[in-house]
């Protein structure tokens, strides 16, 4: 009781409220209103952005669907926008980009999740702080860079080492786009794996399992959501990419046949776009094509992008112990 | 499971768990490792002579009397490997020699007319000078060296003809001299065979040495100057010294290609003392010397990246990116700001939160598309500006992509501000708008900081979204923001798959990269760095 009569006694001091008014202080109130519309509206821009992206793709990319439908695009390989009749078909490019993000992917899931396990659970802390910028530096480097390695370098090594016809191909590609989206995976999966918290770990090892069958039966099943996100957005960014693939596919518009033959030349998306798009005038129906896989790229992103959201969404509230 | 195998398969994990770590790391140091090594022989190499010869003809550099003096020692030297050329191209390619003689009759007559010779005298002389001419053409085309042989010594009987000594007709007896000195020495039946390797041949030396004295200066500025790296000379010196065959190792059997001595090509000829002259005075030739070019990060570059530096890249790519920065760390600060005052969890902030979200997914050839349909052919015409790639039209493509990376980092350094500095600001009564600009924002600057130098580093090497809004692979220096720009990024794409010039010179190359890669190692090591700290001073040590 008495203690309370004691808090009671400054509340009373205060019984005003210590907060101005806006009429008392109406420069500081407008101030801070203007700040926050001002804020609200600088901070529309990436919205307006986003928004501006897909009205301008799609207003480039409607005349090509308009002129020749989805299904030349979506269903015949021939890509030859300069023959007379031009055709584009878009399989063998949409084929090539899921090729090459596929075998990037069966390299780099493994190598990126063990990485991740290193980090969050094998090394001490201070280990994990020097070995983590390393791998955020493989994630620095440009992407033509890496093209510049895969061309001058990777390239005529396969040529050499590996008695292939070209150097240029969907394998040189897959290993490069792998080494380009572990960071990814790492730093993702790493939080995820991070977040899922000692007491599972700890119930775990008390039940006598070992730190590996810690790992994969109950740390990992815990933070499958933000796993798979990491995977997703690995392979996001494998899909996305430009430079590299421009450079390192050897840009021969095929389905490889037989088709797990890595070793042939694959053109992607990516590098279609980027190889003819300085070539065609404005107005044209290949440039209008051009936009049309632009948009394809986006709806694909767009729509992984979804996912990962929902995924690390549910990720967190398992952290966090909410789970439904 | 019994508890033996169990045990051996947690190891197994571990094992295979660092394994993957070591390979990301043995990854990165092969990828950096060449990039930087073979990159940085762009700025420190030994430079001959021919170097310091270009430095001083093109860019004014060093001490003109010292290169000259170099450049003429140098000289002395290559004459003795001209002289062998000289003598052995007599042979094999005559047509200066038969120019020659035709020029001397043609001047004889002139000379008889001239000194008011009596006519039929001169008739006379005119005849045995066409005879004498028609002999030594005879034994240039001659493809056998008896014949040849005949011929000149048809010639040199008449050295002895008073009437035409002290006259230009005495000329002839050299040619034939010089001619019979050098068939002493070649094989003629072997003149077609001889001509595609000594072209071979003369084309090393050029290269080694640059133009032969005496030959008219060539326009293209690569082709006046010999070896100028010491690195370079070694791989001209294997082009003159070796040749590959197509030869069968044993008769009937496949051909395979073999290296072979181009000395033993020449065997009997005057031209193989040439081999082992150049070898053992090249290093007199070219005078070798470590140099260290700093100014590869200025200099233009010449003959399409065959000489010169990196410095207009470097111009376009600080240009763009800084640009970039500009226009993205305003809003991106100020979005981020909002996100974490302003906004609790209601659903425009999880609407702006997926719209950030989707413009970092986005792929930046689409950014490049964008940019393209949207700054370069909509709104900068729209606003009265040039239609076309440029350094703003790029920027602000860049601006975009960059715009969720400092969203994202700002938004982190300002959500980490401990509570206590903000309550402490609050209850001095400081309104909310001055607490965040006089206490968050300072407190979360390092943050800030952190973000800005890594989205820098992300536009500087980012090529797909200026692809088609600012870069060009050839251009001049950039004087306003509407031109287009050579960038650093663009570029080493364009030299590591299009350029013809570039891949004679390798150097430059992986100079143009290396240059690319150490910018934005930089910028990544600064920003650990200062992360770093902050983790540090949070963790309140």
């Amino acid at each position: 009781m008495k203690k309370a009569a004691q808090s009671e006694a400054p509340a009373a001091e205060f019984a005003r409220s210590l907060v101005l008014t806006p009429a008392q202080d109406w420069g500081g109130w407008l101030l801070g209103k203007a700040g926050r519309a001002g804020l609200l509206l600088i901070t529309g821009t990436s919205v307006l952005a986003v928004l501006l992206i897909f009205v301008f793709i799609i207003r480039e990319a409607l005349p090509f669907f308009r002129a020749r439908g989805l299904g030349e695009a979506l269903g015949e390989t021939e890509w030859y926008p300069t023959h007379q009749p031009a055709e584009f078909g878009m399989l063998a490019m949409l084929f090539g980009s899921l090729y090459v993000t596929a075998g990037a992917l069966i390299l780099a899931v493994p190598t990126g999740l063990l990485t991740a396990v290193v980090l969050s659970d094998i090394v001490p802390f201070r280990v994990r702080q020097t070995v983590k910028p390393i791998i955020e530096i493989l994630a620095a480097i440009p992407s033509v860079a890496y093209g510049f390695f895969a061309v001058l370098v990777l390239a005529p090594w396969m040529q050499k080492n590996l008695g292939l016809s070209t150097g240029t191909n969907a394998l040189n590609s897959s290993v490069m786009l792998a080494i380009m989206a572990i960071p990814t995976i790492v730093s993702v999966a790493e939080d995820s794996l991070w977040a899922a918290g000692s007491d599972l770990r700890e119930a775990s090892y008390a039940c006598g399992a070992t730190r590996a069958e810690t790992l994969l039966k109950v740390v990992i099943p815990a933070a499958h959501s933000g796993v798979i996100a990491a995977i997703v957005l690995g392979m996001m960014r494998a899909l996305g990419e430009t430079m590299l693939v421009w450079m390192a596919s050897g840009n021969a518009t095929h389905i490889p046949t037989p088709w797990w033959d890595l070793t042939q030349s694959v053109r992607t998306m990516t590098a279609t776009i980027a190889g003819e798009l300085q070539e065609t005038p404005v107005g044209s129906i290949h440039r209008h094509a051009l936009f049309a896989v632009g948009l394809m790229l986006l709806s694909f992103s767009f729509l992984l992008n979804l996912l990962t959201e929902h995924l690390l969404r549910r990720s967190k509230r398992v952290a966090g112990g909410t789970k439904r | 499971m019994r508890i033996g195998p169990r045990l051996w398969l947690d190891r197994l994990f571990t094992a295979l768990s660092l394994m993957a770590v070591l390979m990301i790391v043995v990854a990165l140091i092969a990828i950096l490792l060449p990039m930087l090594w073979r990159g940085s022989s762009a700025v420190v190499f030994r430079g001959t002579v021919e170097f310091r010869r270009m430095q001083l003809e093109q860019h004014g550099r060093g001490d003109s009397d010292d290169v000259r003096a170099e450049v003429e020692q140098a000289a002395r030297i290559r004459q003795g490997a001209y002289d062998l050329l000289e003598q052995f191209a007599i042979v094999v390619d005559p047509s200066g020699m038969e120019k020659r003689a035709r020029q001397i009759h043609r001047e004889f007559g002139k000379q008889l007319e001239h000194r008011g010779v009596p006519e039929d005298q001169a008739a006379e002389l005119q005849s045995l000078s066409k005879r004498l001419r028609g002999e030594l053409l005879a034994a240039f085309e001659a493809t056998e060296g008896p014949e040849a042989l005949t011929h000149v010594q048809t010639v040199l009987a008449h050295a002895g003809d008073m009437r035409l000594a002290g006259t230009v007709a005495a000329q002839y007896f050299e040619l034939a001299g010089r001619y019979k000195n050098a068939l002493a020495n070649v094989d003629l039946g072997r003149r077609a065979e001889y001509g595609v390797l000594f072209r071979q041949v003369q084309e090393a030396l050029r290269d080694l040495l640059g133009p032969p004295p005496g030959s008219p200066l060539p326009a293209i500025i690569k082709d006046q100057y010999g070896a100028t790296r010491w690195d370079q000379a070694t791989r001209h010196m294997e082009r003159l010294l070796w040749v590959e065959k197509w030869l069968p190792s044993r008769p009937g059997e496949l051909l395979q290609k073999v290296r072979v001595p181009m000395e033993q090509e020449f065997r009997g000829t005057v031209l193989t003392k040439l081999f082992p002259y150049v070898r053992e005075h090249v290093g007199d030739m070219l005078q070798p010397r470590w140099t260290c070019y700093w100014q590869f990060f200025f200099d233009d570059s010449m003959s399409s990246h065959y000489f010169g530096g990196v410095g207009p890249e470097i111009l376009g790519t600080v240009l763009v990116t800084a640009l970039a920065i500009a226009f993205a760390l305003p809003v991106g600060v100020a979005t981020a700001a909002y996100l974490v005052e302003c906004a609790g969890d209601t659903r425009p902030t999880r609407v702006l939160r997926t719209c950030v979200n989707t413009l970092a997914g986005v792929p930046s050839i689409v950014f490049g598309l964008f940019g393209l349909a949207f700054f370069v052919i909509y709104l900068l015409p729209k606003l009265g500006l040039r239609e076309g790639s440029s350094i703003l039209a790029g920027a602000s493509t860049l601006a975009l992509l960059v715009l969720p990376v400092i969203i994202r980092a700002s938004e982190e350094a300002i959500r980490t501000v401990p509570r206590a500095y903000k309550e402490a600001a609050l209850a001095l009564g400081a309104s909310r708008f001055r607490c965040f600009v006089t206490v968050t924002l300072p407190a979360a600057m390092p943050g800030i900081l952190t973000g800005l130098i890594l989205s820098m580093s992300r536009a500087a090497g980012e090529t797909a979204p200026i692809l088609c809004t600012a870069a060009v692979a050839m251009g001049p220096v950039p004087t306003s923001l509407m031109q287009p720009t050579r960038t650093l990024s663009y570029s080493s794409y364009d030299m590591a798959v299009g350029d013809k010039m570039a891949m004679l010179a390798p150097h430059n190359q992986f100079g143009m990269v290396m240059t690319l890669v150490a910018i934005v190692l930089l910028l990544n090591i600064v920003a650990i760095v200062i992360r770093g700290r902050i983790s540090r001073k949070l963790r309140g040590q």
